[in-house]
């Protein structure tokens, strides 16, 4: 294995060998070498550097164009500074409300500069009035003084990036990863016992870089290794996904990581497979949600014609707070799948095998945990539980984060006795693990995970809600994405079809999602003397048992 | 352009919105894509790719963030159809 190496070392590194990156834009690929890469990232820095960015001051990047953005976050890196990333504008929405948002990440976690687009630059000047920390606001494409090697090198136990994965409350959750755990990640991901790459593979990939799948799992893993990476921005895959397999054909690529929704769309919207060719692709792993085993059967299906193995199918579970991967599924295998019956599941917390009448749900295994690394399934009492019984999933190793910027409390609530406590639930089978489902109040998706309190946070300032009484949360759907739920007590000064209106309106333009049902509700529903979390599981429970139903028909009667 | 184009390529659109939908709908001019129709920013790309394929144009995603309402995309549509009739 190789020897553990900051973000800035692994880059002088790959600019050392003839790999690069291949930015793909329509059908035209662009290929640049990590040399070239690198020796744009030294511009950057220096830039930064004169603009007067000092080691360890937090850069966020707001930069949705794949080589801005990881020319940016090499440059910051090379300046001695933090990069962080942050979500882009979605497709749709208020740009402004979209600042607004983005800003409130910016003034919490203290940055000193933004580096982004000449369009969005002018919004985020406007926004600095709020933020007293942001002294800097700059445009990527003014970063281009002379490069100079850099004079200081980041150690190990610096941080490497920070990934925020949440919006807009008080405390934003940024992922803090130290060039240790990078390192350590990426070396276990694609060593002998996981991914098992060489410099003859080829990546390709569509994910967004502000993600870790993406940007770790893909673009620094290829970087890390020296070995080329072909990338096409998220949106063209998501317009056409077909773009994402014509690349894997043309490129002959042998790699490509993507989330179970990503499988799902080449099934339902590729029709014209003519030219396809699929059997250089070694390596089709799948994780970052959960994983249905249907969708892998079914594009098993249609793309066997077109060579694809359905060995090739590598089920992962991993997230931020890991780096990326936790475990990966042994090469090579046909994804094993178990059927588990649904009314043991929930009624005794274990998994056992599906046998006559009665529901049941198939899961797919997401492997063992990386070389180096450990897992445990935890009961409530923090003691690890037998096979088949299903508990949260710890984790430990060198790739736990160092902790969420800036938040040591919620870092202590996470990490404990050196666990990373991940909030998914699971079981071992074999000594694999099977993901069932979730402690923690997250909504996934499409492979992007929402805090409800986010949401909730939105909606909270509108017209006609009644401050403070909000709940936001995921019912899950086996077989799908989460159904977004969002439970408000109004004050009846706005008509209600009108509220329900401007609630999916908000978050439409400030997530780019899609509410599935506004409940109004008659107030005193939802209670504000207890916690966000105790407050969203309980009215989860009473909504899914058709308690709050009545409440939300009064409501539309009065329409 | 107005007249019989531009109701052809109304009515392509509601078609096109109808297709889009993972839930059955029925669009009018004045509906919002998010708040009436449920599109999330997944779907609007998905409605691009097939109002381009049917009207054989090209939707700069530039747009986008701008465009709310099914008459907003069918006026992006006539103007994209008369530029390409017409350049």
């Amino acid at each position: 294995m190789a020897a553990s190496r900051t973000l800035p070392e692994a880059l002088a590194g790959a600019a050392r060998t003839d790999a690069g990156y291949c930015f793909v834009s329509g059908d035209t690929d662009r290929w640049r070498s990590y040399a070239d890469i690198r020796l744009a990232s030294l511009r950057v820095a220096r830039s930064l550097h004169e603009a007067g960015l000092r080691r360890g001051d937090l850069v966020a990047l707001v930069l949705p164009d794949g080589e801005h953005f990881l020319v940016s976050l090499f440059g910051a890196s090379l300046a001695g500074a933090t990069p962080a990333s942050l979500y882009p504008p979605p497709a749709i929405g208020e740009l402004s409300r979209y600042v607004e948002l983005t800003a409130a990440i910016l003034r919490a976690s203290g940055a000193r500069a933004v580096v982004t687009t000449r369009v969005l630059a002018p919004s985020f000047d406007r926004a600095r009035r709020g933020c007293p920390e942001l002294s800097l606001v700059l445009c990527h494409d003014d970063l281009d003084a002379t490069a100079l090697e850099p004079d200081v090198w980041p150690a190990l136990d610096d941080i490497a990036f920070v990934q925020f994965t949440s919006g807009s409350t008080s405390t934003p959750k940024g992922v803090a990863l130290t060039h240790a755990n990078l390192s350590a990640n990426i070396d276990a991901f694609g060593g002998p016992s996981a991914v098992a790459t060489s410099t003859d593979d080829i990546g390709v990939s569509w994910l967004p870089l502000n993600h870790d799948m993406g940007l770790v799992g893909m673009a620094l893993g290829a970087l890390y290794a020296g070995r080329p990476c072909v990338l096409l921005p998220p949106q063209a895959f998501v317009k056409r996904p077909a773009a994402w397999l014509r690349a894997i054909t043309r490129h002959r690529a042998t790699v490509s990581f993507a989330p179970d929704f990503a499988y799902d769309l080449c099934v339902r919207r590729v029709n014209d497979l003519d030219g396809l060719d699929l059997s250089s692709w070694r390596v089709a792993g799948c994780g970052a949600e959960p994983i249905h085993p249907p969708t892998l059967a079914a594009f098993s299906r249609k793309f066997a014609a077109s060579g694809f193995r359905d060995t090739s199918f590598l089920p992962c579970y991993g997230l931020a707070e890991h780096v990326v991967a936790a475990t990966v599924a042994p090469l090579g295998r046909r994804p094993r799948i178990e059927q588990i019956s649904a009314d043991e599941l929930t009624a005794r917390r274990v998994a056992v095998p599906h046998v006559g009448d009665g529901r049941s749900i198939p899961l797919a295994s997401c492997g063992s945990a990386l070389p180096g690394h450990q897992l445990r399934i935890a009961g409530e009492d923090g003691r690890p539980l037998p096979e088949r019984h299903v508990g949260e999933i710890l984790l430990a190793g060198p790739s736990v984060m160092r902790g969420y910027y800036k938040e040591p409390t919620l870092t202590a609530e996470t990490i404990r006795e050196g666990w990373l406590h991940t909030g998914d639930l699971g079981y071992l089978s074999q000594g694999e693990l099977f993901v069932c489902g979730r402690a923690k109040d997250l909504i996934i998706v499409n492979g992007r995970k929402y805090h409800p309190q986010d949401l909730e946070w939105a909606v909270d300032g509108l017209d006609g809600v009644r401050r403070g009484r909000v709940v936001a949360f995921g019912a899950v759907r086996s077989g799908g994405a989460d159904r977004v739920v969002i439970v408000v007590e109004p004050t009846g000064t706005v008509p209600p079809g009108v509220l329900t209106d401007a609630i999916r309106r908000e978050i439409g333009d400030l997530f780019g999602l899609y509410v599935d049902d506004v409940a109004l509700v008659r107030s005193g529903t939802v209670g504000r003397t207890t916690s966000g979390k105790v407050q969203r599981a309980a009215t989860r429970t009473r909504y899914e048992r058709g308690e709050l139903e009545d409440e939300t028909l009064k409501a539309s009667a009065r329409d | 352009m107005t007249g019989p184009a531009s109701i052809r390529i109304e009515d392509g659109v509601l078609d096109a919105l109808k297709y889009v939908s993972r839930r059955p709908i029925e669009p009018t001019l004045d509906n919002d894509l998010v708040a009436d129709l449920g599109f999330d920013s997944l779907q609007v790309l998905e409605l691009v790719a097939e109002l381009e394929d049917r009207f054989e144009i090209s939707i700069p995603l530039d747009n986008l963030p701008a465009t709310r309402t099914v008459a907003q995309v069918v006026a992006e549509v006539v103007r994209l159809v008369g530029e390409r009739t017409t350049g």
